[in-house]
Order: C-alpha cells, then sequence, then structure tokens
C-alpha cells in the first residue's frame, strides 16, 4: 500500500515535471504561416505552430490587423486549430505581431 | 508632461506577492533538514507550517505572475527569458507541493513515518530550493535587465516636480 501510494506520488511529480511549461521560438520578422496551438482571449496573446514546427508566442499590439477575407474581424474571432498567416516583426527577441490573416 | 503612473498596477502585485513565499519555502527546507538530526519536534513541525504557507504562497505568486505576463510581455526586449521564468516557476510549485503532500503523509499516517522518506522529502525540498534560486535569478534578469514591470522616469524628473 504505502509503495503504491509513494510510486504514484513520484510518477505525478516527474509527469508534471516534463508536462508543464511551453517552449517557444524566436524567428526573424518575415511572414509565415501556421496553425493556432493556444489563444489567451484575456491578454490577447496567441500561439501559432508554424509549418516547420516552431512555436510562435504573439502579443497583439495596438498596430495587429486581424483579417479573415480582407475584412476586420475581432480578436474573438481567433479559435485554436484555424489556420493563420502571420506577419511578424523581431524586435530584440520579442516578435511583434504586424498582421494576422485568417486562412479558413 | 509625462505623468507617474499609480503605484497599485496589476504587474506590481507580483514582485508585492513573490517574496514571501520565497522566504518562506527555504526556511521550510532549513527547518526540515534541522529536524533530520534534531529530535527537537519544533523544526519537524515548524518546516510543516512553513511549507504549508510557502506552498499557498508559491501559488499565488505563480497567479500573479500570469496577471503581469500579460503586461509586460509587450515591453520587453526579451520575452525568452520570461517564459523560462514562468515555466522553471509552475516546475517549483509543483516540486514544492509534491514535497508537502510526502510531508503530510509522513507526519500524519504511521506507515510513511520512516526516517528513509524524511530523507526524501529533504531532497525534494533541496531540488525545489535550487529551482526556486534560479526563478528568483530570470525574475531579477527581467527587472534589472530588462526593467519588467519598472516605470522609468524622465531624464529631468519633471513629473516629479
Amino acid at each position: 500500500m504505502r509503495s503504491v501510494i509513494l510510486k504514484g506520488l513520484m510518477y505525478s511529480t516527474i509527469l508534471l515535471f516534463f508536462a508543464c511549461g511551453e517552449s517557444t521560438d524566436v524567428v526573424e520578422s518575415g511572414t509565415y504561416q501556421g496553425t493556432i496551438k493556444e489563444v489567451e482571449a484575456e491578454k490577447t496573446e496567441i500561439y501559432v505552430t508554424t509549418d516547420d514546427n516552431k512555436t510562435l508566442e504573439l502579443y497583439f499590439t495596438e498596430t495587429t490587423s486581424l483579417t479573415r477575407n480582407g475584412s476586420e474581424v475581432d480578436f474573438s474571432a481567433l479559435e485554436e486549430g484555424q489556420k493563420v498567416e502571420v506577419e511578424v516583426e523581431k524586435v530584440g527577441q520579442r516578435l511583434d505581431p504586424i498582421s494576422v490573416k485568417i486562412m479558413e | 508632461m509625462t505623468e507617474i503612473p499609480e503605484f497599485w498596477r496589476t504587474e506590481v502585485y507580483h514582485p508585492l506577492s513573490v517574496h514571501f513565499p520565497i522566504v518562506l519555502l527555504l526556511m521550510a527546507t532549513l527547518f526540515k533538514l534541522i529536524g533530520l538530526w534534531s529530535s527537537r519536534i519544533t523544526w519537524e513541525q515548524g518546516g510543516r507550517f512553513l511549507l504549508i504557507l510557502g506552498v499557498i504562497g508559491v501559488w499565488i505568486a505563480v497567479y500573479t505572475g500570469d496577471m503581469a505576463d500579460g503586461i509586460v510581455s509587450r515591453e520587453l526586449c526579451d520575452p525568452t527569458v520570461l517564459k523560462d521564468h514562468e515555466n522553471f516557476a509552475i516546475i517549483t510549485a509543483w516540486i514544492f507541493t509534491a514535497a508537502l503532500g510526502l510531508e503530510l503523509l509522513t507526519g500524519y499516517i504511521d506507515l510513511f513515518k520512516t526516517k528513509t522518506l524524511s530523507v526524501i522529502l529533504v531532497l525534494i525540498l533541496f531540488a525545489g530550493s535550487g529551482t526556486l534560486t534560479y526563478v528568483g535569478h530570470l525574475g531579477a534578469q527581467l527587472v534589472y535587465q530588462q526593467a519588467a514591470g519598472v516605470y522609468v522616469p524622465s531624464e529631468d524628473c519633471a513629473e516629479f516636480n
């Protein structure tokens, strides 16, 4: 009984250790296509997995344009799994999204 | 003229809350280490009390850190440091939470009251203290190298006149 509980505690800790945390990548300024991995509406932030499997963490700024079929849409239009094209500017090691186009 | 921002900004709650768990968890580790050798119950029970408060505090710090993240990330020159700070903070919180689980088992259930488990507990606490120190180092980098959440006064300090 004791060993079962201890093993459970140990494996849970190891699992949590590896499960938590999310690594992101820094890329050069440019345009990238990918899929939305996560949307954090409260922070107006999205994570995009690019086609070459990099994860971009993008915090929308006041000047970021978000469009679908050429029309401006609200941040709430973004959902996980959507295909997007993002244009980013690398400032230091920060990626500022200039535009985000919803492709579907 | 630039105005001095109000003090009680969302990003300020993190530095206000983060230093309590740092002290509580490091002291809990020290108390439990001394408790391995000392027969006085003060170290054992004191360590447990500090650990409980520290684990509550560390999750509050994670929460306030998440609140600050959405604001300061847009202003940092290297947000990857913030991401590492956040990831290691969550790992640290889980390590100490697991340590608290083991502490409660060893403290209240006779089946688990063994010297070996007490040693394992202290080792886990030391691992947590190590990651906690690294999290603090990254937090200091954010403040002192990138001015995260810090208002930088104008050169002539006109807003203070």
